[in-house]
């Protein structure tokens, strides 16, 4: 249930010194060029020639293929199942399970499904793993994102784990004082309100104090914000999110021209 | 608009936002150790949205959407406008009044669910042509056999699933506004919207707890009627 | 015109009954340190609040009189601004945290980021202050693995590194262990000399006697006594208001009544004080 929030690996690779923006339009270009190029193979080989060369390149192979092992393909294998199975599409029954036909075109229309879904998860994967999140944030304040989503995204990665381990130590200790967390629906159900009384309303307390300690250092000055970190942005990264851009223009208006 | 935007958001908002997040995941993650038929991973959202307004309930959603599925199911990432709108029509309800008392709670509830079924179907047919990673789609397997189209067994199955979870979740939430001191709320834009009225009582409490039983046993009536019929 | 100036200040919060202030006035000069003493809901963390500008700024609620530090009236200005003339630090370490940064060298920036220091200076502010606090070996630590003494010790140099002309610190070492409270009240003491001007709400009798110049006790949002720590803090006043007292008074008080006392010795508030009155008529 502990799941660990940062998944950046300090490395010195050509991605890892790429901006941050420059990584995310590559993310944003592999995932529309998935979902929208008409040709069946294109999310397939998109993992094939970009995504996993990408992740060799950034030196992060080894934890790349641990992600995918561990999050993405189970979750989408069983998209790929759920597909297979109740997808009612297609006359080619391969094989039936109760009222369910398997069909070659429910199949084809699982994998290729399953791998646009890959794509767009490991394409993140990839460049949450060569991203600091305080190196995205800074970039993305700099450009005009207002101050206050940095400050979001980045106490909720760090505080996100600490209220998953609360949970964890109340669960545990109430199990201990014989908490349901077998047994009969209502039972079950009957044990969420102990554990999340205390769980909830001790964070939320919180808030005030918390509030007024960012405002005593100026969280809500009118001056312009700078930044710690110089996060570097060469002709390259601009290059680049050009042509990326121009990839993506494409792929949709191939779309909207064959639909 | 912008105005309307900003007036969501003051330092209380930008803090309980992240502890927003993190109970929506928390609890979502609790209820599947505790195997209960419901998501209840929009809690912290609808607090955010009833506290401090619209805005900012719909970007405490989209967040927990986006974190969720980055992060712990890959499946989830696609679904972000649901929990979006979600946080959105829960604080425009608490805006025209609808957060002050059990019923009007339900009420609540029951508007959000239909929100999230209306904005989910297009993402499961344009996306995953009607069936998705959910277990739910079971549902929408056996009502597209029976021969009905793609876009009502989508929406059939959203909608039988939706109510019973957002209703649930509306009255977990407002069950937190009653527990927390009354000092504590005046610092969020918008105080007057969870100012409890009359039907906030114990016996209120208990006829909507009620309502949402009959619910369960409603829901539980159509699903067998539907696939054993 | 004094460096603090408070006149007539009354306040109380939104929802409630009776104010929590009291007509209070107070003038502190530059430099000086000055102690705040008051059982539970005397109204010290509320006076700190609204010396950082905090009452009425941030809770709202009914406020009159006047807040004046370095010539600047706290209604004249708004909360983001008054922040840069008066820092407030307080009880919770961890709440202190921003949590927007993973390390104390980013924890500590965010305060000159926020308020748009360049980058070259801000680095260099940070170091000193880390320097001038004792911290810089926690530099690239996680703020949240630090001990609750290392915690607060980043606290107060984040509001230090702002540069403010006044230093308000609420029951700083409340939820500290020993260890925790002797590093934090270093760092105070540090300040202390270098000439800081410092109001501190605190109930740690022996830790007051040793750097503040002056205590202020108040009781129901009103001041009660004022003067030298010596004054103030063995002051029969305090027992008789329910106050905590420090043991050293309370032993000697009670040597005094059993005539073991030397009467040219005033009642002590530290170990030290204390050694020097008791008065023993050797066995023989």
């Amino acid at each position: 249930m502990h799941e660990r929030l940062s998944f950046h690996i300090k490395r010195d690779s050509a991605l890892h010194r790429l901006n941050p923006l420059t990584k995310i339009f590559l993310v944003l270009a592999l995932i529309l060029v998935a979902f929208l190029n008409p040709w069946y193979w294109t999310p397939h080989l998109l993992v094939l020639i970009a995504i996993t060369p990408l992740s060799l390149l950034a030196r992060v192979g080894a934890e790349y293929f641990r992600a995918a092992a561990r999050l993405i393909l189970p979750a989408v294998g069983f998209l790929f199942l759920m597909q297979a199975f109740f997808q009612p599409v297609g006359e080619e029954i391969l094989f039936q399970f109760y009222f369910l036909d398997v069909t070659r075109e429910s199949l084809m229309f699982a994998f290729s499904n399953a791998m646009r879904i890959f794509v767009m998860v490991s394409a993140f994967t990839l460049f949450l793993l060569t991203t600091h999140p305080s190196e995205l944030m800074s970039d993305l304040t700099r450009r005009g994102l207002p101050g206050q989503f940095s400050y979001v995204i980045i106490s909720t990665l760090q505080i996100l784990p600490q209220i998953q381990a609360r949970a964890q130590t109340t669960i545990a200790a109430q199990r201990s004082r014989g908490l349901e967390t077998e047994g009969h629906f209502i039972k079950r159900a009957g044990s969420l309100i102990p554990l999340v009384g205390p769980l909830v309303l001790g964070s939320l307390v919180e808030v005030e104090e918390r509030a007024i300690a960012i405002e005593a250092r100026g969280f809500t000055s009118k001056s312009l914000k700078t930044s710690l970190h110089d996060i570097p942005d060469s002709s390259i990264d601009k290059a680049l999110r050009w042509a990326l851009a121009v990839i993506a223009i494409l792929s949709i208006t191939l779309k909207l021209w064959l639909s | 608009m912008l105005e309307k935007i900003k007036n969501n958001f003051n330092t209380q908002t930008w803090v309980l936002i992240p502890i927003a997040i993190a109970i929506n995941i928390a609890m979502g993650q609790i209820v599947l150790v505790l195997r209960l038929p419901v998501y209840l991973d929009s809690i912290g959202t609808v607090l955010v949205a009833a506290l401090c307004g619209p805005w900012a309930g719909a970007l405490t959603g989209a967040l927990s959407n986006i974190i969720w599925g980055l992060a712990i199911d890959p499946n989830a990432l696609p679904w972000w406008p649901v929990a979006f709108f979600i946080g959105y029509m829960a604080g425009r309800m608490a805006q025209w009044g609808f957060f002050k008392s059990w019923w009007k709670v339900v009420v609540t509830g029951f508007v959000v669910a239909l929100t999230a079924a209306i904005v989910s179907t297009p993402i499961a047919v344009y996306l995953y042509g009607g069936i998705t990673a959910s277990g739910s789609s079971f549902i929408t397997a056996y009502l597209l056999q029976t021969g009905q189209g793609i876009w009502e067994a989508v929406f059939s199955t959203n909608f039988l699933v939706e109510p019973v979870d957002k209703i649930t979740t509306a009255m977990i939430a407002f069950a937190i506004v009653l527990g927390l001191p009354k000092r504590t709320i005046g610092g969020y834009p918008k105080p007057q919207q969870v100012e409890a009225e009359g039907g906030a009582g114990r016996t209120q409490m208990y006829i909507a707890v009620g309502v949402v039983v009959l619910l369960v046993l409603f829901a539980a009536f159509m699903l067998r009627n539907i696939l054993g019929g | 015109m004094a460096f603090v100036n408070l006149q007539n200040v009354t306040y109380q919060y939104p929802l409630t009954k009776s104010p929590v202030l009291q007509d209070i006035t107070l003038q502190i000069e530059e430099g000086e340190f000055v102690a705040i003493i008051g059982p539970n809901g005397a109204g010290k963390s509320t006076l700190c609040y609204a010396l950082g500008g905090f009452v009425p700024h941030f809770f709202k609620g009914e406020f009159s009189g006047m807040v004046e530090v370095a010539g600047k009236k706290s209604s004249d200005a708004t909360l983001d601004e008054w922040v840069l003339t008066v820092g407030l630090a307080f009880q919770n370490p961890f709440n202190q945290i921003s949590g927007a940064k993973y390390t104390v060298f980013e924890e500590i920036a965010f305060g000159l980021e926020n308020t748009g220091v360049p980058r070259e200076e801000m680095k260099s502010r940070v170091e000193q202050a880390m320097a001038q606090t004792g911290i810089t070996d926690l530099s690239d630590r996680s703020p949240y693995t630090l001990s609750g003494g290392q915690q607060q010790r980043v606290a107060l140099t984040s509001i230090l590194v702002m540069q403010p002309r006044l230093l308000v610190l609420d029951e700083p070492t409340s939820q500290l262990d020993p260890i925790g409270t002797r590093e934090v009240f270093g760092v105070i003491r540090a300040m202390a000399e270098r000439g800081m001007t410092v109001v501190m709400a605190e109930h740690k009798m022996e830790w007051i006697a040793q750097f503040a110049d002056r205590v202020i006790a108040l009781k129901d949002g009103a001041t009660l006594l004022e003067g030298t720590p010596q004054e103030v803090l063995t002051s029969d006043l305090l027992t008789e208001n329910g106050f905590g007292i420090s043991r050293y008074t309370s032993v000697a008080r009670e040597a005094r009544r059993r005539k073991r006392w030397r009467a040219d010795v005033p009642l002590p508030v530290t170990l030290d004080q204390a050694a020097e009155g008791f008065a023993f008529t050797p066995p023989s």
